[in-house]
């Protein structure tokens, strides 16, 4: 039993990381007002690019910094087609996941198959650090005068505009900060929960981080909650193959993640209910 | 001046002399349609350097779709069809049902599909299979495993993982009666988070060798993380843990494609006659070999381990697991194979006879295999 317990706690940890930290990042963006599908493309273009340095390098950690810079390049080209040029959100998001995943297998080719000398352990000091960091970013979101104006600009952009606040300037801040945030989670899967390159090797993740910081109500800290609880399900449901059948098993974890988290969500209130503004463009001076 | 004018118009007859038949034969176009994409280092990845080899060693041009949702495959043909494809392979199980459709809209384009068990006339099957290398490799993993539990991280259970996986249990059961293989089923071709939880899983269990069907090395990276060996599956992977991996089994679809399309181009196969064409190519046909690595039956760092295994056997008396395993792989090297693994009497796990003794399997009975060999632990969806 107490095998069972700590196992599942280590398993949910190790595919929680790189889940929490993309939802965080997408649970910024949209807060400001920004939808980005391009999750799993930024996700991937990390992992490819984390991977890529930490082989050349030697070093993972350097491999996730420049993780972020490529997460965070991607969700600068969705931040300029979707703000400054106003265009569809949803469809940018989408290119941006086939750009991101056509890119890296296109550059991934001669990566692929080869080893990794220095990894990163799956469940270490950076585990605890992104926990921290989901706290820090709750109490930033919440409690700071910036983590309002994110929030406003994703309520009520036309509001914060008059009173001077670059609306535009705030939404590319959260969307690039949310596509280092993806690119960090992607860099974590290529250099320490599986080290290694492979095409096409965040193969859904990257929406299953978009739907836990839905579900989470855009807040940080039930992301973090939606993350761990997902990872732990989902290696319960290889575990539990022996007495529960497989089939339904497959979908368990989804289910229920998705349930715990609506169950657990605020009646009213401002944790429920997505942003006002999320998905639509901002013109000054329309209404 | 005259005399260069002379020498460049003969240069332009030559050059057409020798370009003009292949300018004016169009070549002939054939259509790969793939479940993963070509990166995978697995299934996809095998069928996508077979097709290369068979581009360069044949007058063909040869185009592809990757990633394709085996339930939408129809229009993917069409596609190929429309670019001028005149023969489409459709390389994974799933794409059966729609392949036959399109093959019966499509009465003039010859089709081919990997894995399946429907033909049409111009429709044909073809399969590159591994379950006599299963059981090698089920010789082996009996030999080595400490625990008596052997991992298998299977994809979905269809015939074709059903079938390795008993020719893969008849193995480590023939040198080890005791051992057990334990499946987790991914539902997945390609899913290294899928195949990362579930050898965790396994490992968990107590499994401390493994062998798996997913098309990434995943399974053989985390098992090597923790000191564990395993079998490659079906591109070399054993360069990704070379201390690790023990065998495993290779491919070679080149060998299917360029004899048919050899027979394509003769003339000899057309969209008329395929009906009961059916490529059941295994190791006497060099469809198949045994290794993590070309040329590399068995990894040398784990060859003295197998060799100082010994077993009695009642064909070749007392003999090393290592000395097994190379006379089995050399009599079903060549023809008329020598031993089968499916030879009775082998009854399931739940003790019905399946194999009468003295008989061994038809491909009928290997490709609609549904029921568990014994040593078989874990779900089994569908088990008869």
């Amino acid at each position: 039993m107490e095998e069972w317990v700590l196992n599942t706690i280590i398993r949910g940890l190790a595919l929680g990381t790189p889940l929490l930290w993309a939802a965080l990042g997408e649970v910024y963006a949209e807060r400001s007002g920004v939808v980005n599908l391009g999750v799993e493309g930024m996700m991937i273009l990390g992992a490819f690019s984390a991977f890529a340095l930490a082989q050349t390098t030697g070093n993972p950690l350097l491999g996730l910094l420049l993780a972020a810079g490529a997460g965070a390049a991607g969700a600068l080209l969705h931040a300029f087609v979707t703000i400054t040029l106003r265009a569809n959100q949803y469809v940018s998001g989408l290119a941006l996941t086939m750009l991101g995943l056509g890119l890296s297998a296109l550059l991934g080719r001669r990566w692929e198959g080869l080893p990794l000398l220095e990894t990163l352990p799956e469940v270490s000091a950076f585990t605890y650090l992104s926990l921290l960091l989901a706290v820090a970013l709750w109490f930033v979101l919440y409690h700071t005068r910036w983590g309002m104006v994110v929030r406003s600009a994703g309520e009520a952009p036309a509001a914060v505009d008059t009173l001077g606040v670059n609306v535009a300037l705030v939404r590319y801040l959260a969307v690039v900060f949310g596509g280092a945030m993806a690119g960090v989670g992607g860099g974590f899967l290529s250099v320490a929960y599986r080290p290694s390159w492979t095409e096409g090797m965040t193969n859904g993740l990257g929406w299953i981080a978009i739907a836990i910081a839905i579900f989470a109500s855009w807040d940080p800290l039930r992301a973090v909650a939606g993350a761990f609880l997902f990872g732990a399900l989902f290696h319960l449901s290889f575990r539990l193959q022996t007495w529960v059948a497989p089939e339904p098993l497959q979908m368990m974890p989804f289910a229920f993640t998705i349930l715990v988290l609506a169950a657990t969500a605020r009646r009213g209130g401002r944790a429920r209910g997505a942003p006002e503004a999320l998905g639509v463009p901002y013109v000054r001076g329309e209404r | 001046m005259r005399w260069m004018r002379t020498v460049a118009l003969v240069a332009l007859i030559l050059l057409f002399a020798v370009a003009g038949p292949g300018l004016a034969q169009a070549k002939l176009k054939v259509g790969f349609i793939y479940v993963g994409p070509i990166g995978d280092y697995g299934w996809t990845h095998a069928h996508d350097q077979a097709r290369r080899i068979a581009e360069r060693t044949l007058p063909i041009e040869t185009l592809y779709v990757e990633s394709v949702p085996e339930a939408q495959v129809e229009p993917f043909i069409e596609k190929l069809i429309q670019q001028g494809a005149r023969v489409v392979f459709t390389t994974s199980f799933g794409f059966m049902d729609g392949t036959l459709a399109m093959a019966k809209r499509y009465p003039n384009i010859i089709f081919g599909h990997a894995s399946g068990f429907k033909r049409n006339r111009n429709m044909f099957t073809y399969m590159a299979d591994f379950y006599q290398i299963y059981y090698l490799n089920g010789l082996m993993a009996g030999a080595l495993t400490k625990s008596g539990k052997v991992g298998y991280v299977a994809a979905f259970p269809i015939p074709e993982v059903k079938r390795h996986l008993g020719a893969f249990a008849l193995g480590i059961r023939a040198v080890n009666p005791g051992a057990t293989v334990h499946v987790r089923w991914l539902f997945s071709w390609f899913d290294p988070a899928k195949a990362k939880e579930a050898t965790e899983a396994l490992i968990a269990e107590g499994a401390d060798v493994f062998a798996f069907t997913e098309d990434s090395p995943t399974v053989i990276q985390v098992a090597a993380k923790k000191g564990l060996p395993s079998f490659s599956h079906y591109s070399p992977m054993q360069r990704f843990a070379p201390q690790h991996v023990i065998s495993g089994q290779l491919v070679h679809w080149e060998a299917i494609y360029i004899d048919f399309l050899r027979k394509v181009l003769a003339g000899k196969y057309t969209a008329d006659n395929l009906q009961n064409v059916d490529y059941w190519w295994l190791l006497a046909e060099k469809a198949v070999e045994l290794g993590g690595e070309f040329g590399v039956p068995i990894n040398p760092v784990w060859a003295p381990k197998l060799q100082a295994v010994k077993v009695s056997t009642q064909e070749f008396g007392t003999v090393s697991v290592h000395d097994l395993v190379m006379r089995r792989l050399a009599q079903m090297s060549k023809k008329p194979v020598a031993f089968d693994p499916f030879t009775g009497p082998i009854r399931d796990r739940k003790g019905v006879l399946r194999v009468p003794a003295g008989k061994t399997m038809t491909v009928l009975e290997l490709t609609t295999m549904e029921w568990a060999a014994p040593g078989i632990v874990g779900p089994w969806p569908k088990e008869p």
